[in-house]
This record gives structure tokens, sequence and C-alpha cells, in this order.
């Protein structure tokens, strides 16, 4: 039997799910693993937003609002690799 | 010429889904999804903080967690999610019946995420990780706990619309609770995908 869109997606998922739990065990902190970490947030979140709960075909404003959640939490683990100390003194309180 | 009448272009959506500008769900759904996404907005902010205060700690922590139990839980939550979409997918066709299987098996399978989080937290209490064990493991147990109290909200929002969908409440006609309570749990898929990259995986 063919995949319909629905089991695409949830195999794709599951997928990167994977990919996921083999970073978890092998990965080494550094660049390569916080973009891959934001990747998978930001792809497998998108997949979710666009498919499951049925964004792509429904109210941009709804659709963007969910993408701005993922896109600042994506941000946020790249930014809090590379500007840890900035973020470090700017929550310091003297 | 409507090319949505070809086959071979036809959406996979039924009509009643495709109707652009279309809002799923109800606007009470929404207005609880928003406050949900900005509380753990929120809750990530006192994450990062957190890690840039204590690298140290945040670099090692995730070494101690149980990776098989993260992966077990994603894995359930996406394929709950998953069951909760043929359920909306069965309802629009009308089938009843099909519909409610989806949704008892999504329920089954979230029932799945407790589980398995009482014995990850035994697993850990056994390796000495409690909320004093460091910083990192303070904000893991804040956090995930956390969402295990949304995801249970959402649990008793499927055995909700469960027990409706069997009084025959919902049809292909009028469904949006149904809709309203998947959008729900696919929000809980949402928030769990970062915690699941925050805790098991980055480091």
């Amino acid at each position: 039997m063919k995949p319909g869109p629905a089991e695409r997606i949830w195999l794709l998922l599951i997928g990167l799910t994977g990919a996921g739990a083999w970073l978890a065990e092998t990965g080494q902190a550094g660049w390569p693993l916080t973009l891959v970490a934001a990747g998978l947030i930001a792809i497998k979140s998108r997949l979710v937003i666009d498919y499951y709960m049925e964004m792509i075909r429904a109210d941009r404003r709804f659709r963007y609002v969910l993408f701005a959640f993922v896109t600042i939490v994506s941000l946020l683990v790249v930014l809090s690799h590379s500007w840890g100390d900035l973020l470090r003194r700017i929550t310091t309180v003297y | 010429m409507d090319l949505s009448d070809t086959p071979a272009l036809a959406s996979p959506y039924p009509a009643s889904a495709d109707t652009p500008d279309r809002i799923p769900g109800n606007a009470g759904i929404w207005v609880g999804i928003f406050c949900v996404l900005v509380e753990f907005l929120l809750l990530f902010g006192v994450y990062f903080v957190a890690k840039a205060h204590n690298p140290d700690a945040f670099l090692r922590g995730p070494d101690k967690l149980a990776t098989l139990a993260g992966v077990t839980i994603t894995l359930l939550l996406l394929t709950s999610g998953y069951c909760m979409l043929k359920a909306v997918e069965a309802i629009r066709r009308d089938a009843r019946w099909i519909s409610l299987r989806w949704v008892l098996l999504a329920i089954g399978l979230g029932l799945g995420y407790p589980l398995v989080k009482f014995f990850e937290i035994r697993w850990n209490l056994a390796h000495g990780i409690d909320g004093e064990a460091g910083v990192f493991y303070t904000v893991y147990y804040y956090l995930t706990l956390n969402h295990l109290v949304h995801l249970s909200w959402g649990l008793l929002g499927l055995g909700w619309v469960a027990a409706r969908t069997a009084l025959k409440a919902y049809s292909a006609q009028s469904h949006s609770g149904l809709e309203a309570a998947a959008l729900y749990w696919h929000t809980t898929d949402l928030i769990w995908l970062a915690i699941f990259s925050l805790f098991y995986v980055l480091r």
C-alpha cells in the first residue's frame, strides 16, 4: 500500500527523531551540533505546524505566529552558543 | 479552469479544510494555544539564561539523562499526533467510528508519556539525579514536568472529544471541537520537540 501524505510526514518526523537520537548519543559540543539541533527543531516543528495542524491551508497570520515561536526558539539555540557571554552579562544583577 | 478538479493535482485535504484564511478549531483553543506558547517561550528564556550563567553544567548535564526515555516520548507524541490527524480526516468523511478509534489510539499512545516519565524519573533518582543535582537538572525537571501538566490537560481534552465522538456529536459538517482538541495536542508535540533538543541533544 502506498503511504498517503499523513503517513509520509509521520515517517519523515520519525526519521528526523532517529537522527536526533543519534546526535544525542554521539554529538560533541560545538557549532555543528548547535546548528543541527536548531535545524531539527525548525524542520520538525514546521512539519507539525503545516501538516499535523494543517496550517499550510489556514489563515496565514495564525501560521506565522506559530512559525515565530519556532524561529525564536531555534535562533535562541544558535545565539546562546555564540553570545552566551553577552547574555550572562546583561542578566547579571550587581 | 479549476486545476483542483484534476485527480493528479487534487489537494490531499478535503474541501472543508481547503479554504484559504480558514482558522481551524475554535477561538477559545487559539487563546489557549497562544498562552501556552508564550508561557513556554518564557520558560525557554529561563533555560538560556541559566545556560549562559552555568555553561559547564549544561555541557555535561545531557550525558547523564536517559536518551532512550526522551526518544520514546518523542515517538509516542509524534505517533499520537498522527492518530489525531487521521481522526480529523475520518470525521470529515463522516466516518465517526473510524474517527473514534483513531482518537482512542491517540489517547493510548499519549498515556505512554506519563508512564515513560515515571520510569525515567525513577531511573534518574536511582542515579542521583534529583532536583538538587545541579542547575541543569532543576531546569530540566521544571520544564519537563510543566510540559507533563499541559499534556495531561490535552489527554483530558482527547477523552472529552472521544466521548463526544461516541455520542455522535461530531459530523463532517460540524467538528470544530475535535479539531480544537487535535490542535492543542499538536501544540504539546511542538513544545516537546524543542524540549527534547534542548535537554537531550544540545550541549
